[in-house]
Parts: structure tokens; C-alpha cells; sequence
């Protein structure tokens, strides 16, 4: 009984300051367009449940169990409660808040039992809730405006690129075909010459074009040696701290007899936290102490990874020619210099055809003894045309490899494609390269990989970067780079909210789209309408 | 399902768990932990032969209202040929003390008349003051000459149907039945008994034990005891928590045993424990439960805190042995080894399991009333990173409507390890985040572990070492290990002002940054030393009194929860009820607050195991525990998460934990549907909460579990005897975990004569029956007993606090008398005020169609609770829908009766509706009628 009369008492004050056009005591916490659903003399539970009467709505008993009748108390678990917060936005509470004794409407419409006093705060926090929103929206325009324009610049590079990658393809077939032709005929010259000179001397001597070919091919090794030098380096380093580990982790219970009483106690403790112990930690060598185990784990076993870890090796190179501030690598320049390059290798190309031609034709087939000057024109230029065919592949395969990422509807993200973005959040600095890679560094020498370029979710509103460095105990490190509206393209915050798991938001006008725009606006025009004419009641 | 693990199966199993641990950097390491063989002690009382001691009760006689006697050597000559065992030097004094209720204590040590090396340890303050004035002075000794003995036995009155023997030649002692003559539980009957007294060193002598690189001095030697305990009429022993096995313990010893190994109590900070294993854990008591067919139960506890190993012998073990034993007694033999300390035993004489545990709660005090806040739910992780962590978790919970009561911080939150600090980067605001909490009617908890970082600048470390109050270790140094904040020191917290200065440092003028909303958690009280043997704390370490540590090992965890807990009350000026949860624990533990099972996996075979562990903790007097839901190492798939959640629920102790290393896991993070299944889960145990409240308040009494087995109310249905994966919350409902991944349906046995109703959706299940059922998403099986009264919420909050004013529902289950009756406890959840009798105590009857409800608050109590609550709604199990009113009495009104859902909540339960008297606004706190009319 009390508590009927507490809620009587509660509604009639609180009609009291509604507007006049309230319609009935009963209709607390229901939305005004949702009323005449309500004005019968029976009512449906909107699940279809049943019938409860008038009499039985707001009535503090809990008769449907989708809270259809106790829309203005707190009787039903999965009623919710309408808050007008005139003045404000209006908002659905849980009926578990209603008359909980703390304010959660801003009209204080929440509590009505009297054991707690609500100020009404909707004006204040609808005025800052609204200059805030305006704020946010003039940045969209701005954004929007700038993203159109990053669109279309996008669009434009992503055709050259293709117009170069056609033109460079038709290139490299002939010129492919120039480069046999050349061989052929190299080949040729050196076998008549490898005769002449087998005629000249009797002597058993190492024969010229074998000799010529071993430095070929040794300089082709030798590239390919640096590669591998490169891979072979991260083994290196990889078995290094593998064995390491393998010391802490698997000698540990065999060798704990000759470890001080310290280096048990660390020893102990990591395997709660898996931190590296002693000295290991302090070298920082990356890696955790576990993934020695499975020396796999940092290791990229597939093709995949290990291009990815060769890309890496030259993005520090090219890092580093950049100079250390720069990460932002102007995009458009590095394209018209290899646009440069393209045109450069046409002419040449042309050239290089005509005198190709006719020194091949020149050069007669069967002519002994050997016109020295003609050979070595013909070496020269199956030199330079297959110094300038790899050069050409090169090119492709970049202008390739950079065509065959997802690079957003309207190719909108061309513009972050070979552009690193970085932030420093307490000692460490993690970059973010789009397409590429994110990392965390500490220090100048202690890099963690956090991800590889997995790919765009959440409808092109963030990255994900994935299969990073392993854990101990746990997954793969990744992240998630969220795009949120920014005018300029920066890293703004950098989270790890599950252990491995980071989370960054990348602000950038790619970010804003025009969609949101639109509902802002139209937020904003709701918020305003709310606005009640003379408000000083509240 | 334990029952088919059998003993040859272990190995399979083990290896089984070790490969899947495997994929972890580091797993349990058996050997890093000593097994019986390397335990000298151990292995020398298991190798002895029954017979083996020769001891004879001398000079017995009753004084000073106990019986006593001198346990002396059999005279020579009267010793069997070939017996070379060296028996004790000086006699031993033997006292048996008889106590109200059925409890005899005996106690056995050297006599301090002929000056020992060294007083043997006797652990103080365990065995509770009010215990002690319920002795019964013993006036009377009757003599009787037992069967085929020649020499006497002294026999006297234990209590109304038992009483007590000593035997006198080979010195035995044992509880019979009056009437019957038949024995109950009995001590040394195998002549097991051993008592290595202290002496000086023989030449050339070695009495430095080593393990894994440590060495232990033992500079006082050999001092270890053992003696066999049998009970008669048993089919099962349960307790020795905490192993994480079956209830109902498995031999360890005899035919049908390969992997022979003691249980060991031994506390232990235990990395990636196993199920299944008889090695010890976190928290040691020395107590063992018998039950009978006949429902008749018995116990025995023994008061040590030294290194324990016991061996549940499996029948035929001395097959080989000679010695007769009253034949026709079923009975399961034990045997108890213990490194140092004395014999301080109890004979618990039951007759069933409740009056058991009872008895033994007598001895060791009853489980403190918690505040109400600390039976809801718990969000805890290592770690909530900073104060935004916290704010976000806190929101997330309001915004997805899940109720939650405390938010936990562990050990990051402090300045490097240093306890009661913060630090300063992530949690600047320490003040200001907990009032935000507390605005919203929730605690915070954190962590206070004992290891006290080496640091002249941190405070505690400064005052603790300026005053001497750490552990030595053997040579009289402050003891130094290493633990969390690296090198670390100890709190002798067996010193009383050790305590006393540790419990003011809670104050919130000492304990800066913390608020009244703020309570504490201790782990690592094994207490845990990364770099000592065992990850623990040498055993020649000295502490108050010269005590060492190998005598007081199993009960530092349970000091220093003792000082935390203190610390709680005078922080709060004895006003304020206090919540510590504890890893370690001890007999007596209960009196101090909560405990968990330590750091669990995530894995199916965990959440079984959390059940006969929790089981097992609450028939040794602690009712307050659960097990970390979810699993503290690794990462639960969504099912399992939720199924531990549906189980979590009905522990006395609900917290979600998660190590560092895991992925988040709050509620919300595995997609709606299983937010959703959390949220009801959790909804549960909030509409359930003025029912384990009343729980609580019974356990605060009475000494029964929260959690209890079902032959603790069903003994004598032997069906429930090997059944550890159902269990009881009180004694009106019963619980079924699902235990299985993608289980399609789940086989549940319901005890008793009487009806079960789904709790959910009020479906009626015959008692006595296995009953195989569809495995739902939603929830696990769980039954309302017919006959009982269940008081419930059905409204809920953002936190426990905000349901204090919300009208209560009845669920009255109807029994085949169509009766009901059922208790509901309120008190203001917070302070003492309820033991000066501030609280409301009602017991619902219904009968005859009328419910009633009865005042059960004495009437000479100093202080009064009211409330204005109301009684909402009453629904009725089982009763057949007709009645249009009730009419309620005295206010002589009439309100409508018609149908109505079981639970408040779709998708739970069922669509089926049930008899239900609205809106009666009966008020909670008056004696009243309502009767169906």
C-alpha cells in the first residue's frame, strides 16, 4: 500500500511539471508516438503473450514478460523506460534503473519513489551536447570535402598506374624478346670464339664462355645472396634467441641447482607473467620466453611471411634513406619518378631497337675470324637490355602488388598506400603502414611485430593487422586500427585491451564519410527541435 | 564420471593432461614437488608394519575432568620375539577430553616434566574459545575387559548414545555405540601409532634433508608422527581439502592402487595444477568425513599444521598383517603421518553428516556472516589496467544490463608490488574511482598478498624491519625471497602483534587511497617463494616463539587472513562486516571470510573439478568458496564460458577471473546471444540472493555448507554417495552442472521420496529416479525440493545494493501432503548489529492452503531490523489452479489469485504459467495468513 501511495504521489508531482499535454498518470515511461497504443481498456502484450487491463498498466506487477504493462516502473526485468529529457535528447532506460536511486535521465524522470532527488540537467547537457555535436560536424564537412578530393586523386593515380602497368607489360615482351634474340646471337659469338681460341692454344685452359657465364651467374647469386642473407640474418637471430630460451625454459629444472637464488625467484615468477628473466629481459631481445620453444612461432614458414619479412627488411632501408622523422612518404612523388623512369625506359627502348637491329644484322653469322668490336657491342647490349627487362619486371611487380590490394570502394586508400603513421604512448612508438605492417618499437633496437596487412573490416571503418609476433600463453599479437573522421591522417591512441590484442585509431578524412554527415545533421536537427520554447520550468 | 577415471586410469589421464598442457610454456612439474619417497617421514611411516608399535596406556585415571594416561613401552618381556623397534625414550602424556554434542579431543605429546629439546608446536588460536567451555568434566571412568584381551580398557561417557575406549593394551582408542557396542571411529587399531620424540643427535648422524638444491638444517631432527584411523560402517571418506579430486576420496594405498601416492596437505602455490591428483594445494585441513549406509556419519580431525600425508587404504591393504579386527564391521582404514607437532585429535561421533560438520565447526568456530554484497557477483582479471579500464568495464556492465557487485584489482594496481599503494600512472585516483563505484552501490576489492618488497622507502617494509617483524631464516636474518616485487620479506604474522600492527595498517589513515567501499583479497599467503623449495618458504625458518616454519607451515596463509580480516574490523570500528578473500587456508579459515580455488584452466574437466572442490571445502566449515569462473589459465570457447557462468551462479563464491595472458572475456565480448545466456546466468543468482542470503545466515549458525553434497541431505539414499557432479545450495535446491562440450542431454539423479520442480519453468520430476534430460543452452538443470519455500527477487539492478527496497516473490513447492515450508534471513547486509539481534528471521509455512509466516527472532534481543519490503507475488508448485482469491489476514483483504510465469524472464524457463497469488504486498517483517479461498 505504501508503495502505491508513494507512487501516486511521485507521478501526480511529476505531472505537475510536465506540459499540459501529458495525457494520463499512467503513461509513465512510455514514449509520446507509442500512447495510443495504450488507451484501450485492454492491451496486448506487444510479444502477444496476453491481455492486461488499464487498471493493470504501471500498476507495479509485472504481468508480460516483454514489460509491455510496467513501461513506468521497475516490476518488469525487461521493460524499458522512456526518459523525454525535454531539452536533451530522449532516451530507453532498463527497467532495472528506474527508481534504483540514481539519476540516470537527465529529467530525473527515473526516480520517482522520493527516496532520491534528481536535478534536471537536461538543458546543460543538451547544450553541451549539442555545441559538441556541431563541432564534430563542421569537421565531417571539412573532412568530407578533403576525402572527395583524396577520392579523385586516388582514382586519377590508380588509372595512370594501370596505363603504366599495360604499356610496361607490352615493354617487357618485347623487350623479353629483344634479350633472347640477344642471347642467341652472344651465345653464338662466344661459342665461335671459344673454337678460335681452342684452335689457337693446344693448352688445356678453362674456356671463355664458361668463364663468362660463372661471373653471370655469380652475379646473379650475389643478388640472390643478399636476399638470403637477409632471411638467413632473421634465422640467425631467431636461433639465437631460441636457444636462449631454451636455456631458461627447458635447462631450467636441470640447471636450477646452479642458478642463484634470484634467478629461481625470476625463473618462478615468469611463468605467471612469462616474462623474460634477468639478464634476457634487459637485453630486450624481442622476443618471449617461450617462443624458443617453438622456434616456429616467430619464424615465417610459409612464402607468404617470408616475402613479408624480406619487404620488411627493405621498408627499414628505405626508412632509413628517409630519414628518421619522415615516415610520411609523399606517395606522388615516388610515382612520378618511376612515371619518369617508364618514360625514360620507352625512348630507350625504341633506340636501343634500331641499333639492336642493325648490329644483329651487321654482325655476319658465319664471318671468322671474330670482329672483336661486334662482340663486345652485342655483350654490352644484352647487358644494358636485361639490366633495363628487370628493371621493367620490377616495376610491374610493384605497380602489381600494390593494384591487387582491396583499396577501398573508390580506391580511396591509394593515398595511405606507402605511408607509415606513428605514435609514441609512454616508451613505446608503434607504426602503423598500411597494406604493410604495424610494429611497436622500444628504444632503437627492440621491435615487436604486432601485425602483418591482413585486411579492411568492419565495412572499410578499420585495418587489421594479424599474425604478428606469438605470445606467451597466447594468440598471435594483431591490431585493429579504427578509422575514425580527422583532417589530417594521424595515430591518435594505441590500446592493448586484451593482453596481444592491440587496438589504434588511425583519424584521417577517409574517415569521414558523407553518410555520417548526414546523420549528424540530422541529430543535430532533432536535438534542436527538443529545444522547448521557454525552458525555465526545468 | 570420477568413478571412472579409476586408480589404473590415472596415468592416461595425466599424460592425456600433460600433452595438452604441453602447448603452454610451462605446466605442473611433478617433480619439482616432493612425492612421499622423497619425504623421509612419510616414507618411513608408510613402510611400517601394523603391529608395529608396542605402546601400552599406563598410569590411566581421571583428572582435572579429563582421562589420562602414560604411553609407556610394553614391558620387555612381554614384547614379541625379533621386535627391534626403537620405541620411545620417555613416556608420552595421553589426555582425552570429552566435549558437549558428541566431540572428544585427544591429545598426545611429550611431558614437558622431562624437559624436551623443545616444546612441540600446538597451533594457537584455531580451536575457538567458546569451544573450550563446552567440555564436560569427566568424573567417572568404568573398566571393562574387552573381548580376547587380557589387560583392562577405561571407558567413558562420550554423549547420550556413544561413548569412548581407551584400550590399554596395545594402546588404542575408539568411539562405540553405546547399545550396540559397535565401533564408530577408532585410533591406532592397526598399532601404526609412531611418535619420533625429540632427543639429541647421535654421533656421526645426518639429519640435513635436501631437495632440488635446497637444504633444510633440521637442526632439532626427527619429530614426526603417524597412527592409523579407522571408521566402521563406512562406504566413503570425504574432505583433506584441497586436492582437486573426487569427493568421495580413492584409496591410495593397497589392492587396486598403481600410482600409489598419499594425499598431501601441504599448502602450495601449485602453477598449472592438475584434477585428479592427491598432491597438495593451496590450503590444508586435517579433517575426514565417513558416511555409512545407514546414513551414519562420523569424523575425525587433527589439529596440526605441519607437513601432513594420509593414505586412504583400500580394503585388503594389511591382508598379510595378523591382526584382528571386529570382523563384521565394513570399515575403511586410514593412515596419518605428520612431520612434527603433536597429536591433538578429534573424534567427531555425528550421527548423520550435518551433525558432523557441525561438530566440527563447534571446535574450530562458525563461518562468519558475510555482507550481502559479497554473495553477488564478482568481475575480476589480472588486471583492470588503469582507472579508464575500470570506468569502461563498470559502464559496459550498465549498458548491457548485467548486474555485477564488486570490481577486483590484482596485484598491477600498486607501486611495484608494494601492497597498499597505487600506482601512480594507472591509478592516480584511487579515491575518486572508488566513490564512483560506490555511487553506484558497488565495492572494489584489492589485492594485499604477504611477501612485503625489500624497500627501505616503501613503508611497510621500513617499519616491519625496523621492529623485527619478519620470518628468520636459520641463521637469524630477516628471511629473504623471492616473490612478485623481487626480493621480499615475510610477516611472522604468528606473532599476535605482528598481527595487531599489521591489521591497523587497513586503516584509511595507513592504507592510502582506500575508502569504506574498499576490501582486500590475499593470495599468495602458502605462503608462495618463487625461489624456495617447493616455491615456498624453507622449512627451518624461524618464526615467533622459535617456532619453525615446518611446524606452523599449513596455517601462515591462515594468520595472515586472520590479521587482514581483523585489520577489516577495526578499520570499520567493529561496524563494519569484512570481506577477504584468501588462497590459503587452514581449520578455522571460515571465521575470516572467503576462498577460492587458485588458479584453474580453462577447461571442461576444471569446471567439473570445481564442484567436489568446492564440495569438499564446505564440509571442512568453509561454506564461502567458489572457483574462478571461466578458468584462470587459457581461454574458455564461448560454451564453456557460459556453462561455467550457469554453474558459477550456485557457488557460494561467484567471481569471474582471468590471467594477464588471456583475451578479455567480460560478459559482452562473445557476441549477443552469449551475452545474453551470461546475463541470465547471472540474473539467476541475483533472484536467487534472499534465498542464499538465508543460506548464509544458517551456515553463520549452524556450520552447514552453502554448497553441499547431496547425501549431506539425502544419506541415507545411497545413490548420492559417489555422486560429486549435483550438489545442493541449502537444503531446497539442487544443481546439476553440464560439464561436456555440445552436450545434447545431461543425465541428473534426484534423491528422496518427494517431488523436484524445474526451478525455471516449474516441470515436475519424480524423486528417486536418474533422469535423462534435453541439454539446454540456456541454463543447467536445477530443481526446487517439493516441500520447500524459496524467497527470491525477481527485479534487478545494476548492483545488490539497489534491491534492498524490491518486494520479494515466494516459490512455494509443494510436497505429496501439498505442504511447503521455508526460511528467509534480512538484516541490514553490512554491519554486527544482527548478532545483538538487529535482523529478521521468518519462516514461511504452508499448509491446508494457507501460508503463514512465523517470527523466528528470539525475543530477548538488544536491537531491531525492520524493513518496509513487501512480498509481490507467491507462487505456488504443484497446486492445482481454481481459487480466484486469497485472503489475507489480519488486514482481511481479498487478492486475486490467477496465473502467472515462473521467472520474469524470456527465453528462461518455460511458457507454461503457475498459480500465483498478486500483488499480495504482504510486509516481510509482520506475522501474517494467506489462505486460498
Amino acid at each position: 500500500m505504501k508503495v502505491a501511495f508513494f507512487l501516486s504521489i511521485a507521478i501526480l508531482s511529476l505531472l505537475a511539471s510536465w506540459s499540459s499535454s501529458s495525457p494520463s498518470l499512467s503513461f509513465l515511461g512510455i514514449a509520446p508516438q507509442d500512447e495510443n497504443y495504450f488507451r484501450k481498456e485492454t492491451i496486448k502484450c506487444r510479444n502477444g503473450s496476453r491481455k492486461f487491463t488499464k487498471a493493470q498498466l504501471n500498476d507495479d506487477f509485472c504481468d508480460c514478460l516483454d514489460g509491455t504493462d510496467e513501461p513506468g516502473t521497475s516490476a518488469c526485468p525487461e521493460g524499458k523506460f522512456y526518459c523525454r529529457n525535454v531539452g536533451h535528447l530522449p532516451t530507453s532506460l532498463y527497467s532495472s534503473m528506474v527508481n534504483d536511486g540514481i539519476c540516470d535521465c537527465c529529467d530525473g524522470s527515473d526516480e520517482y519513489d522520493g527516496k532520491v532527488k534528481c536535478r534536471n540537467t537536461c538543458w546543460e547537457a543538451g547544450k553541451k551536447a549539442r555545441d559538441k555535436l556541431q563541432k564534430l560536424i563542421d569537421m565531417y564537412r571539412e573532412g568530407v570535402t578533403i576525402r572527395k578530393r583524396e577520392v579523385e586523386q586516388a582514382k586519377e593515380a590508380i588509372s595512370k598506374d594501370k596505363a603504366e602497368l599495360s604499356v610496361l607489360k607490352a615493354e617487357e615482351k618485347s623487350l623479353d624478346k629483344l634479350v633472347n634474340q640477344l642471347k642467341v646471337r652472344k651465345e653464338q659469338i662466344e661459342k665461335a670464339e671459344g673454337k678460335e681460341q681452342l684452335e689457337k692454344d693446344n693448352e688445356d685452359r678453362p674456356n671463355v664462355q664458361e668463364n663468362f657465364e660463372s661471373t653471370e651467374a655469380s652475379g646473379k647469386e650475389d643478388s640472390l645472396t643478399s636476399e638470403d642473407d637477409v632471411i638467413g640474418l632473421v634465422e640467425q637471430e631467431e636461433s639465437k634467441s631460441e636457444h636462449e630460451d631454451t636455456n631458461v625454459a627447458e635447462d631450467g629444472s636441470e640447471s636450477i641447482e646452479d642458478m642463484s637464488k634470484e634467478e629461481i625467484g625470476r625463473l618462478v615468477a615468469s611463468r605467471w607473467t612469462g616474462e623474460r628473466t634477468g639478464q634476457v629481459e634487459e637485453t630486450g631481445s624481442g622476443a618471449d620466453s617461450n617462443e624458443g620453444k617453438d622456434g616456429s612461432l616467430n619464424k615465417p614458414s610459409d612464402g607468404d611471411s617470408e616475402k613479408n619479412v624480406y619487404d620488411h627488411h627493405q621498408s627499414s632501408i628505405t626508412d632509413d634513406l628517409d630519414s628518421s622523422s619522415v615516415v610520411h612518404e609523399p606517395g606522388l612523388d615516388k610515382q612520378t619518378q618511376f612515371l619518369g623512369f617508364t618514360i625514360h625506359i620507352q625512348s630507350w627502348l625504341r633506340k636501343m631497337q634500331d641499333v639492336s637491329q642493325n648490329l644483329l644484322r651487321s654482325v655476319s653469322w658465319f664471318s671468322s675470324p671474330l670482329d672483336n668490336l661486334d662482340a663486345d657491342k652485342i655483350r654490352k647490349e644484352y647487358k644494358e637490355s636485361t639490366a633495363r627487362l628487370s628493371s621493367a619486371q620490377e616495376r610491374i611487380s610493384s605497380l602489381t602488388e600494390k593494384l591487387k590490394h582491396d583499396l577501398g570502394v573508390d580506391g580511396e586508400f591509394y593515398t595511405l598506400y606507402g605511408q607509415c603513421f606513428e605514435t609514441k604512448q609512454d616508451k613505446y612508438v608503434y607504426k602503423i603502414c598500411p597494406f604493410k605492417e604495424a610494429v611497436q618499437e622500444e628504444g632503437q633496437y627492440h621491435k615487436t611485430q604486432l601485425g602483418y596487412w591482413e585486411k579492411f573490416e568492419e565495412s572499410y571503418s578499420a585495418m587489421l593487422f594479424s599474425n604478428g609476433a606469438g605470445c606467451w600463453n597466447g594468440p598471435r599479437r594483431s591490431i585493429k586500427v579504427k578509422l575514425r573522421c580527422g583532417l589530417k591522417t594521424e595515430l591518435t591512441d594505441v590500446d592493448e585491451p586484451s593482453r596481444c590484442e592491440y587496438l589504434a585509431v588511425l583519424s584521417t578524412p577517409l574517415g569521414c564519410l558523407d553518410g555520417k554527415l548526414k546523420e549528424l545533421e540530422g541529430k543535430l536537427e532533432m536535438l534542436q527541435k527538443e529545444k522547448p520554447e521557454g525552458h525555465d520550468e526545468l | 564420471m570420477a568413478s571412472r577415471i579409476g586408480g589404473c586410469r590415472r596415468p592416461f589421464l595425466l599424460l592425456f593432461l600433460l600433452s595438452l598442457a604441453s602447448q603452454t610454456a610451462f605446466s605442473w612439474k611433478k617433480d619439482e614437488f616432493r612425492n612421499c619417497n622423497q619425504t623421509p617421514f612419510c616414507k618411513r611411516a608408510r613402510s611400517r608394519k601394523p603391529g608395529a608399535c608396542t605402546l601400552i596406556a599406563d598410569q590411566v585415571s581421571i583428572s582435572d575432568g579429563l582421562l589420562t594416561a602414560k604411553l609407556i613401552p610394553r614391558p620387555i618381556a612381554s614384547q614379541e620375539e625379533g621386535e627391534e623397534n626403537q620405541q620411545i625414550a620417555k613416556p608420552l602424556l595421553l589426555s582425552v577430553a570429552i566435549y558437549q554434542g558428541g566431540i572428544l579431543r585427544l591429545k598426545i605429546d611429550e611431558d614437558p616434566a622431562l624437559d624436551p629439546p623443545k616444546t612441540r608446536f600446538q597451533v594457537p588460536e584455531v580451536v575457538v574459545s567458546e569451544f573450550d567451555e563446552t567440555m564436560l568434566w569427566l568424573s567417572r571412568v568404568s573398566t571393562e575387559i574387552l573381548d580376547g584381551d587380557s589387560a583392562p580398557s577405561s571407558v567413558v561417557y562420550l554423549s547420550d548414545g556413544y561413548e569412548a575406549v581407551l584400550r590399554h593394551d596395545p594402546f588404542e582408542l575408539f568411539v562405540r555405540e553405546k547399545s550396540s557396542k559397535s565401533r564408530l571411529v577408532s585410533l591406532n587399531s592397526h598399532q601404526l601409532f609412531d611418535f619420533e620424540e625429540l632427543r639429541v643427535k647421535n654421533e656421526g648422524e645426518e639429519w640435513e634433508e635436501r631437495f632440488k638444491g635446497h637444504t633444510d638444517t633440521r637442526p632439532y631432527g626427527p619429530q614426526s608422527i603417524s597412527f592409523d584411523v579407522s571408521f566402521y560402517g563406512a562406504e566413503f571418506v570425504s574432505g583433506l581439502p584441497e586436492h582437486a579430486t573426487s569427493l568421495a576420496l580413492k584409496p591410495t594405498k593397497g589392492p587396486g592402487v598403481d600410482d600409489s601416492e598419499p594425499y598431501r596437505l601441504f599448502n602450495l602455490d601449485v602453477f598449472e595444477y592438475l584434477q585428479e591428483s592427491p598432491f597438495g594445494l593451496y590450503g590444508s585441513i586435517p579433517l575426514m568425513i565417513a558416511l555409512g549406509k545407514s546414513g551414519k556419519s562420523s569424523g575425525f580431525f587433527w589439529l596440526n599444521s605441519a607437513e601432513m600425508q594420509i593414505d586412504v587404504l583400500a580394503e585388503g591393504w594389511n591382508a598379510d598383517s595378523g591382526l584382528s579386527l571386529p570382523s563384521d564391521q565394513k570399515r575403511i582404514d586410514t593412515l596419518w603421518m605428520s612431520e612434527a607437532g603433536i597429536v591433538d585429535a578429534f573424534f567427531f561421533a555425528g550421527a548423520g553428516p550435518k551433525d558432523v560438520v557441525s561438530q566440527y565447526t563447534a571446535v574450530t568456530g562458525k563461518p562468519a556472516m558475510p555482507q550481502h554484497f559479497a554473495t553477488a557477483y564478482h568481475q575480476c582479471r589480472w588486471n583492470y589496467r588503469d582507472e579508464e579500464d575500470v570506468e569502461n568495464v563498470d559502464a559496459k556492465f550498465d549498458e548491457h544490463d548485467i548486474p555485477y557487485d564488486v570490481l577486483w584489482l590484482d596485484i598491477e594496481h600498486t607501486d611495484g608490488k608494494r601492497y597498499m599503494t597505487w600506482d601512480s600512472v594507472m591509478f592516480p585516483h584511487p579515491e575518486e574511482m572508488q566513490k564512483k563505484l560506490a555511487a553506484k552501490g558497488r565495492h572494489m576489492v584489492t589485492i594485499v598478498d604477504p611477501h612485503i618488497k625489500r624497500d627501505d622507502n616503501y613503508y611497510i617494509h621500513k617499519e616491519a624491519s625496523e621492529k623485527g617483524y619478519y620470518v628468520k631464516d636459520s641463521s637469524g636474518k630477516d628471511f629473504d625471497g623471492w616473490c612478485w616485487p623481487g626480493s621480499s620479506s615475510y610477516l611472522d604474522v604468528l606473532s599476535p602483534e605482528v598481527r595487531s600492527w599489521f591489521s591497523d595498517k587497513f586503516g584509511f589513515d595507513s592504507y592510502k587511497g582506500s575508502t569504506p567501499s574498499l576490501y582486500i583479497w590475499n593470495d599468495m599467503n602458502e605462503p608462495s617463494v618463487f625461489n624456495g623449495p617447493e616455491i615456498s618458504m624453507p622449512r627451518d625458518a624461524l618464526h615467533f616463539g622459535g617456532v619453525e616454519h615446518r611446524e606452523l607451515h599449513n596455517a601462515y596463509g591462515y594468520f595472515y587472513h586472520m590479521a587482514t580480516s581483523n585489520g577489516l574490523v577495526k578499520r570499520g570500528d567493529g561496524k563494519d562486516r569484512p570481506f577477504v578473500l584468501s588462497r590459503a587456508f587452514f581449520a578455522g579459515t571460515q571465521r575470516f571470510g572467503s576462498v577460492w580455488t587458485g588458479d584453474n584452466t580453462a577447461d571442461w574437466d576444471h569446471l567439473r573439478a570445481s564442484v567436489p572442490m568446492i564440495l569438499t571445502l564446505g564440509l571442512s566449515g568453509i561454506s564461502f568458496s567458489g572457483a574462478d569462473v571461466g578458468g584462470f589459465f587459457g581461454n574458455p570457447e564461448p560454451e564453456l564460458l557460459v556453462r561455467w557462468y550457469q554453474l558459477g551462479a550456485f557457488y557460494p563464491f561467484f567471481r569471474a577471473h582471468a590471467h594477464q595472458d588471456t583475451k578479455r572475456r567480460e560478459p559482452w565480448l562473445f557476441g549477443e546471444r552469449n551475452t545474453k545466456l551470461i546475463r541470465q546466468a547471472i540474473h539467476v543468482r541475483y533472484m536467487l540472493l534472499p534465498y542464499f542470503y538465508t543460506v548464509f545466515r544458517e551456515s553463520n549458525t549452524t556450520g552447514l555448507p552453502i554448497m553441499r553434497p547431496l547425501w549431506m541431505e539425502f544419506p541415507s539414499d545411497e545413490a548420492t554417495f559417489n555422486n560429486d557432479e549435483a550438489f545442493m545450495v541449502g537444503s531446497s535446491l539442487l544443481v546439476q552442472g553440464i560439464y561436456t562440450e555440445r552436450a545434447k542431454h545431461v543425465s541428473v539423479y534426484l534423491p528422496g521420496k518427494e517431488l523436484w520442480y524445474d526451478l525455471l519453468s516449474g516441470s515436475q520430476y519424480k524423486g528417486s529416479q536418474t533422469h535423462k534430460l534435453v541439454a539446454l543452452e540456456d541454463r543447467i538443470p536445477a530443481f526446487q525440493r517439493a516441500g520447500t519455500i524459496i524467497p527470491r527477487k525477481d527485479r534487478y539492478r545494476r548492483s545488490s545494493t539497489q534491491m534492498v527496497n524490491d518486494p520479494y516473490t515466494l516459490v512455494i513447492a509443494l510436497n505429496s501432503s501439498r505442504a511447503a515450508e521455508g526460511e528467509l534471513y534480512i538484516d541490514d547486509g553490512k554491519s554486527f548489529e544482527f548478532l545483538q539481534g538487529a535482523y529478521i528471521h521468518r519462516r514461511f509455512v504452508f499448509s491446508n492452503g494457507k501460508l503463514t509466516s512465523l517470527d523466528l527472532t528470539p525475543n530477548n534481543k538488544s536491537s531491531k531490523f525492520t524493513s518496509q519490503t513487501v512480498i509481490e507475488r507467491i507462487i505456488l508448485l504443484g497446486y492445482s489452479p481454481g481459487p480466484k482469491n486469497a485472503l489475507i489476514k489480519p488486514r482481511n483483504e481479498k487478492v486475486e489469485v490467477g496465473l502467472g510465469p515462473l521467472v520474469l524472464e524470456t527465453g528462461l524457463g518455460s511458457s507454461s504459467l503457475v498459480v500465483t497469488i498478486r500483488k499480495p504486498s504482504l510486509p516481510v517483517d509482520k506475522d501474517w495468513t494467506v489462505e486460498l479461498v
